[in-house]
């Protein structure tokens, strides 16, 4: 009955995430939620309520579009 | 109906070189134009850019608060469109306009506040790395160096040494 699942990492935000709304303009808060490549995390391993997660997304797309975040890499 | 906005402003370094002022000027004058008053605006960052805009590398950042009419908006929208100095922009609505904004912006008008002239096109390598990897550089070219003579000149490297300076003589 072993899975193989790999055990999920733990979420960044460990706290209620009601204490910083993700902005566009805030980028090293927005850079620990993208990988490597510059996906965006989701939200089992952000720790993000809904709300919080699309201010998040929000926000990404947001700072690349202004060329403050890359799209890939 | 008017409302308030927040809007950000990606200009080409180009305008910037030529003044902070007449940079400024690019956006305030499309603005007015439209009729929109504008509350704050000041100059927000220049950066490397994520990814190349119009073979640009870099650029400077206006942020800025305004009022104005929803009817005008496509139209201000689409003049920014086909504008060449302003690489990108981005138009949000806002609740008010913030204590912090207000005050740097008032800074940046009111003190002999100077603009630094943005560094050349080229020049990629300094913003590039990451924040660690940047606070890294300034110490590093100037400590190993020195560290190195210490070390060579104490115990541990000694053996080395001589090690180094026998294979030298035998090699001789």
């Amino acid at each position: 009955m072993a899975s193989s699942r790999r055990p999920a990492l733990p979420p960044i935000n460990k706290s209620s995430c009601d204490d910083h709304m993700p902005n566009y303009k805030d980028l090293d808060h927005l850079r620990k939620f993208l990988t490597a490549h510059g996906q965006i995390l989701s939200r089992k391993r952000t720790g993000y309520c809904a709300q919080c997660q699309k201010a998040l997304k929000q926000g990404i797309k947001r700072a690349r579009h202004m060329a403050l975040l890359p799209f890939v890499g | 109906m008017t409302a308030l906005y927040e809007s950000m402003f990606l200009l080409d370094n180009a305008v910037v070189r030529e003044g902070w002022n007449k940079a400024k000027a690019v956006i305030t004058d499309t603005l007015e134009k439209h009729g929109a008053t504008v509350k704050t605006i000041r100059r927000w960052d220049e950066r490397k850019l994520a990814y190349p805009i119009k073979n640009k590398n870099r650029g400077t950042y206006a942020l800025c608060y305004f009022e104005m009419g929803n009817e005008q908006i496509a139209a201000m929208r689409r003049e920014f469109d086909l504008s060449e100095r302003v690489l990108r922009y981005l138009i949000l609505r806002a609740e008010e306009v913030p204590a912090a904004e207000l005050e740097l912006s008032t800074a940046e008008h009111a003190a002999d506040f100077v603009v630094p002239p943005p560094p050349p096109d080229d020049m990629v390598e300094p913003d590039s790395g990451p924040i660690g990897q940047g606070d890294e550089e300034p110490v590093s070219p100037d400590m190993i160096v020195p560290d190195l003579d210490e070390v060579e000149g104490e115990a541990d490297e000694r053996p080395r040494g001589k090690k180094n300076e026998a294979k030298a003589s035998l090699e001789v």
